[in-house]
């Protein structure tokens, strides 16, 4: 019962009308980020940072989240109409999505996508509002040697993730870690790598790093692979008026598509490390293992898009769970996400949920409403949408710079940090060119001050003896999760890559 | 290519481990760890993560099937966004912006005259409306002093 009346307060405070504004520009954003290939929620988040620092913190949470969870549902549409990706979470959409709008299913699919998504979104915040005040409770037993392991954890779990690059994975984020120790250190006041300059007594800002990287790097990026030379000519057109609904046979085949996918979705979310493409990839991967006919994968199959779509938004809900109770990002995304709730003076953690009931409730409250907003935005402003994706990146391109550098220069009004940013984004371009990982880097970035300092105070709780690690049952329990995942992640990773090239070899075919 | 780019990764994490060494203290007169903890392993363990991609990197030299990409083109955006940067603190935020994206469209967008110059006019006097009016956030003052 306690659930539903923190709920019901939450949903007092999400439904004041400028927070409404808000969510609803949050999402409005999110979709259209998700819908700009090359831009995922990352990118997204931290180019719209700074828009929010005069805003109230707990809108200004609300549009943020609805920018993370509302470029999911826009990553779809370029998926369906133009077989490209907005971003990696979508990838697996274009298997089914793209040959059912050629078999001219164009406009059931995107109700599809946006019902899955909406379902996705809606069941992963029902887990989120279920699981997140039990993970509070186990997690207030939790002391710096299980923070220091969760930390490891995440970067590892990302590590693995990242597969036969993994030792550049590894480097990316060591570098992350390097640039997390430049400041004062907090508990000796000794300055570390600030070479005598005072911009630096503070640390590397994590926002210009962030925008620079996912913004700048991307768009370079993009750049190099040609993005700016394609033309939107082989957009798929959709009959508005016929043929616009799906059929009630897509409805009744899917509904078990997408318990599975939202399930599997929320739970490969909640591991940190994992996220909403692997997800995606393993939702499909199981739905065509358990289909009656598998056959039809690949070529127009309405649960070959639903399996995806339900998973990579459950998938974005689950990944909530460890950043709101654990105060740990388990993606990139949710690190930028973090960032944000420390710019406001706000540490997630075990203690975050009772000490800012308000805010960590009403932004729960702020899903259920955001996933609504979503799914009508998403199949009523289609028109809008495919007017975006027609613009051209090479008119696209020069104005996302400027909102980068504009935005990162109102962050603190520093020309250190903008042209910081730049840097960073020359960095983030060869990082992607030569198989490097920026996500990594970011995650370290943020990791890497929370792990030194949890390591640091357990070394000296234990008077530097790493034993503690082994005495106490929770760091022993984190320690098997970690060895548990460390060997699954691979196996779900080949799930997924094995999905990804059956549709290649079948495309090839 | 990614040699360089390792080899250059690998100078920055050997002078990043000699600071942790030189002038960051392993253990605090209190016997606690000290500043110079951390930066230690992670300046040897990027070293020698560093060292082993570059050996896996001359071991498997075939490039010869690498994508070539429009190198020219990120060169292009890259060094424009430069310049951008450079015009920033000179001509202020306003200025530079329109600058930046008349020179940027006119490259990327050949031939539209008029549309480049309405979108160089119109993008910034939008975001400038909304960073600097509705959300009253700081915009890049120059040296060239505007009245907005």
């Amino acid at each position: 019962m306690d659930i539903f009346a923190d709920l019901a307060m939450g949903l007092s405070v999400a439904i004041s009308p400028i927070n409404i504004v808000f969510l609803l520009f949050g999402a409005m954003v999110g979709m259209i980020v998700g819908v700009i290939p090359g831009f995922g929620p990352s990118a997204g988040l931290a180019i719209l940072l700074p828009v929010t620092f005069g805003m109230d913190p707990i809108g200004a949470i609300m549009m943020l989240a609805a920018i993370y969870y509302g470029a999911m549902y826009g990553g779809t549409i370029t998926s369906i109409l133009l077989n490209t990706p907005g971003e990696s979470a979508t990838v697996a959409s274009t298997f089914d999505g793209f040959p059912l709008a050629k078999n001219g299913r164009a406009g059931p699919a995107l109700v599809m996508q946006a019902a899955a998504s909406f379902v996705g979104g809606t069941v992963g915040v029902i887990l989120i509002t279920i699981l997140a005040p039990l993970f509070s409770q186990v997690s207030r037993s939790f002391g710096p040697p299980e923070y220091f392991l969760l930390a490891t954890m995440g970067m590892l779990t990302l590590i693995v993730m990242i597969g036969a690059n993994w030792k550049l994975g590894l480097i990316s984020a060591l570098v992350g870690f390097a640039l997390g120790t430049v400041g004062v250190d907090l508990e000796t006041g000794q300055g570390r790598y600030t070479f005598g300059s005072a911009e630096l007594i503070g640390g590397i800002y994590f926002i210009p790093i962030a925008i620079g990287l996912f913004g700048l790097g991307e768009l370079y990026y993009a750049f190099y692979k040609g993005l700016h030379k394609t033309g939107t000519g082989a957009i798929v057109q959709y009959d508005k008026e016929r043929r616009f609904w799906p059929e009630t046979r897509d409805w009744i085949s899917t509904r078990m598509t997408m318990v599975r996918g939202s399930i599997l979705g929320f739970f490969v979310g909640v591991i940190p490390g994992a996220g909403a493409t692997i997800a995606s990839l393993m939702s499909y991967s199981l739905e065509r293992s358990v289909s009656k006919t598998p056959e039809k994968f690949g070529k127009g199959e309405m649960a070959g898009l639903v399996a995806p779509e339900t998973a990579n938004n459950a998938a974005s809900s689950g990944a909530m769970i460890p950043l709101l109770t654990l105060g740990i990002p388990g993606s990139a995304s949710t690190a930028v996400l973090l960032a944000a709730f420390l710019l406001w003076g706000l540490r997630p953690g075990p203690l975050f949920m009772e000490q800012n009931p308000e805010l960590a409730w009403g932004l729960i409250a702020s899903m259920y409403l955001g996933n609504m907003a979503l799914l009508a935005i998403s199949i009523f402003a289609i028109p809008l949408f495919v007017k975006i994706i027609k613009i051209p990146y090479r008119i696209l391109a020069p104005t996302v710079v400027v909102i980068c550098t504009l935005g990162c220069f109102s962050v603190n009004a520093s020309f250190i940090e903008t042209y910081l940013m730049f840097a960073a984004g020359i960095v983030g371009f060869f990082m992607r060119l030569y198989g490097f990982s920026p996500a990594a880097l970011v995650l370290a970035l943020v990791l890497g001050p929370l792990a030194e300092e949890a390591l640091r105070q357990t070394l000296t709780i234990s008077r530097g003896s790493f034993g503690i690690f082994l005495e106490r049952p929770a760091s022993v329990w984190i320690i098997i999760v970690t060895f548990v995942l460390l060997a699954i992640v691979p196996l779900l990773q080949r799930m997924g890559k094995g999905a990804t090239a059956g549709e290649a070899e079948r495309a090839g075919s | 290519m990614r040699i360089p780019f390792l080899v250059a990764l690998m100078a920055a994490a050997v002078f990043y481990s000699y600071i942790a060494f030189v002038d960051l203290n392993f253990m605090t007169r209190t016997g606690r760890l000290g500043p110079g903890f951390f930066p230690r392993i992670i300046g040897i363990a990027m070293i020698a993560l560093c060292i082993w991609a570059i050996l896996d990197e001359l071991r498997s030299q075939k490039s010869s099937d690498d994508y070539l990409g429009y190198w020219r083109d990120a060169i292009v955006i890259i060094g424009m966004a430069l310049v951008y940067a450079v015009l920033l603190r000179v001509l202020g935020g306003y200025l530079a912006t329109i600058a930046f994206l008349m020179m940027a469209l006119t490259v990327l967008n050949r031939g539209r005259l008029k549309q480049n110059l309405l979108l160089a006019l119109l993008i910034p006097t939008g975001v400038y409306a909304l960073f600097d009016r509705v959300l009253n956030a700081n915009m890049p003052p120059g040296l060239i002093a505007l009245p907005i």
